[in-house]
């Protein structure tokens, strides 16, 4: 097999930039209810940034409003297809995503109990109450836990191979995934009795949602991706170093237990400030790589920058998308995700299925 | 001659208690070809992995050049220690140049871009395994000596003074076999340390220099080709299948020749009798 034909790196990484640019403009033109001029965009964008005369209204708050949601959407987006990137580079497998091993589900049930302790995470204005502040805080750090615990559960239950097989990877996402959804429920069903509040924010939460964001989670969300992003000149040829297998690449001299554990803390760092922001979106993880992949090859030099690119294009375009054909946001970004997502795994899987029958 | 490489009472047990190593000591010397015989199970490839760092001795020790191994980094151990694998756990979607080209990996450091330096080194590297002309393919497209040859390149593409090769004609037509071991011998010749595990007798008998020929985790002998090829130190490893006789080498010298080779019925109704 001949590695393919492929568009080179720096061409589809100028060709995303382009499109995520032009797609910040557009998302930021059309809110639900309201739409935006090019030039009441262009001034609501720097009198955001104290250099223009605030939008007349509440114009200036509605536009904040969708250029927070079009940030979050970027950030969320280039998180979890970072997050995917990595972990289908130390699992060796093109099926491994976050969602599907689990870690976003790890990242919900410690999101759920930080806002169970924080009571009430409604994720929107009531941020800007004074007691809400260091909410998104604690939310992210518990999220951040719970991913990395399952991370680490699953790198425990590969084994010492590194390598994990599409049965494994399958089974352990299921178990791991059943676990979690069980104990969720219980929490929520306990919830519905105890606080209708929390219950009802947890439940909102847990459909996936960018809108009504405040910049404390802008912030959170893109410093935990760029936090999660600065690995990637110590992670990455390593990485294509893992494709003979771990034992190999140790053999060419890489530190694979630091790389393991270095990639492990990133994925999850930024899966858990995706899902700590929005809640649970399936499958941006496993089709952004993947397509990236498909399209320049499997240098994860490329492959990761290029996922973080390719998320935020992903996810936001599907959010605009969305906005313009249907009017309005109808689906939930994680509705959205999973309605495009899960055929597409399901796609995956019959390619692969011969590794899956043979098990 | 300068000792590369040298295990002191090297001991290993493997998770669930598989003793594979007892006390074996073993050394690898500058222009040395040391050929690691011994039946399935001896322990050879646990041996390759100890020398290469791949595993950590349960007791004894490994030192490179007088310096204990444990205490190399990854890539120190790397820039000075080469292992050849016997296969790759899934084969890498890249050419044979860039796969070559990941053999620098331990000279470069996470900023750098490789250098001229880098570049020629994979050039020379490539030419040396007379996978050249292949540069441009990928690693899918090869065949078994052809993929083979790129994984010696890989090797030589670190620049290491030692090599731990293990069994590289595995798989490999006769003509391959040869190519492949007068390619290893070659590099012995030009100064680097190679250890060769295999399971192949003659190709050891032609191309080694010496022999350590290894038993059920222990040593069982450790010399020239002459000294360990014989019915009375083989027979007790391999058992009673194998006839021994001598041709002469590609350099003229007189070699040991192993084959395996069933007994005649009477030999087996005298050996049956004696038992």
């Amino acid at each position: 097999m001949t590695p393919a034909r492929r568009i080179p790196a720096w061409a589809l990484g100028t060709a995303l930039t382009v499109l995520l640019l032009a797609l910040v403009w557009v998302s930021c033109l059309r809110g639900v209810a309201s739409v935006f001029s090019p030039a009441s965009s262009l001034r609501g964008l720097l009198a955001t940034f104290g250099s223009a005369q605030a939008l007349p209204g509440n114009e200036q708050l509605v536009y904040e409003l969708i250029l927070r949601q079009t940030l979050v959407a970027c950030g969320v987006g280039a998180g979890l297809a970072y997050s995917g990137g990595l972990l289908q580079g130390v699992f060796r497998n093109g099926l491994a995503s976050p969602s599907v091993l689990g870690i976003t589900a790890g990242a919900s049930l410690g999101a759920t109990l930080g806002i169970m302790v924080v009571g009430g995470y409604t994720g929107g204005m009531a941020l800007l109450d004074q007691a809400a502040k260091h909410s998104p805080l604690l939310v992210t750090a518990s999220a951040f836990t719970g991913a990395f615990g399952v991370a680490l559960l699953v790198a425990a239950i590969g084994g010492g191979a590194g390598r994990i097989s599409v049965p494994t990877l399958l089974l352990v996402g299921i178990a791991i995934n059943a676990c979690i959804a069980g104990i969720l429920t219980a929490l929520q069903a306990w919830l519905m009795d105890a606080d209708w509040q929390t219950a009802e924010a947890v439940f909102h939460w847990s459909f996936g949602n960018l809108k009504d964001k405040g910049w404390t989670q802008v912030g959170l969300v893109w410093s935990g991706v760029a936090v999660a992003a600065l690995a990637l000149p110590f992670v990455a040829r390593e990485l294509d170093l893992f494709a003979g297998g771990e034992e190999d690449a140790e053999a060419l001299g890489v530190n694979t237990v630091r790389v393991k554990v270095v990639v492990l803390l990133c994925a999850s760092l930024a899966a858990s400030v995706a899902v700590a922001v929005a809640g649970q979106i399936a499958f941006v993880g496993l089709v952004v790589p993947h397509l990236v992949r498909l399209a320049s090859g499997s240098s994860h030099r490329h492959v990761l920058p290029l996922c973080l690119l390719g998320g935020a294009v992903f996810l936001l375009g599907t959010d605009v998308a969305q906005r313009f054909v249907l009017g309005r946001d109808v689906f939930k970004p994680g509705v959205l995700m999973s309605m495009v997502g899960g055929p597409f795994f399901l796609f995956l899987l019959l390619q692969q299925r011969r590794e899956v029958r043979t098990w | 001659m300068v000792g590369l490489v040298q295990a002191r009472g090297l001991s290993f047990v493997y998770p669930g208690g598989v003793r594979a190593l007892e006390e074996v000591d073993v050394a690898v010397e500058a222009g040395q070809l040391l050929a690691v015989l011994g039946p399935n199970g001896a322990g050879k490839s646990t041996l390759l992995k100890l020398l290469g760092g791949l595993l950590r001795p349960g007791e004894g020790q490994v030192l490179l050049g007088g310096e204990r191994l444990g205490a190399l980094s990854s890539r120190a151990r790397a820039r000075r220690i080469a292992v050849v694998p016997q296969a790759l756990a899934a084969l890498p979607d890249v050419t044979v140049r860039t796969f070559a080209g990941q053999g620098r990996y331990a000279h470069q450091g996470p900023f750098s871009r490789p250098s001229p330096g880098d570049r020629e080194a994979v050039e020379r590297a490539m030419a040396e395994a007379d996978v050249a002309d292949l540069a441009g393919r990928g690693l899918g497209e090869l065949s078994g000596g052809q993929r083979q040859r790129a994984l010696v390149a890989r090797a030589l593409a670190q620049e290491a003074e030692l090599l731990l090769i293990d069994e590289p004609t595995n798989a490999l037509d006769p003509e391959h076999q040869i190519a492949v071991f007068e390619l290893i011998a070659g590099l012995a010749q030009a100064g680097r340390g190679a250890l060769v595990v295999t399971h192949d007798l003659n190709l050891a008998s032609q191309f080694a220099t010496r022999v350590v020929l290894l038993d059920g985790g222990r040593k069982a002998a450790d010399g020239s080709v002459e000294e360990v090829l014989r019915r009375e130190v083989l027979e007790p490893v391999y058992g009673r299948h194998l006839v021994y006789t001598t041709l002469e080498g590609g350099d003229g010298r007189r070699r040991p020749v192993v084959l395996p080779w069933r007994e005649s019925r009477a030999a087996r109704k005298k050996h049956s009798a004696d038992s």
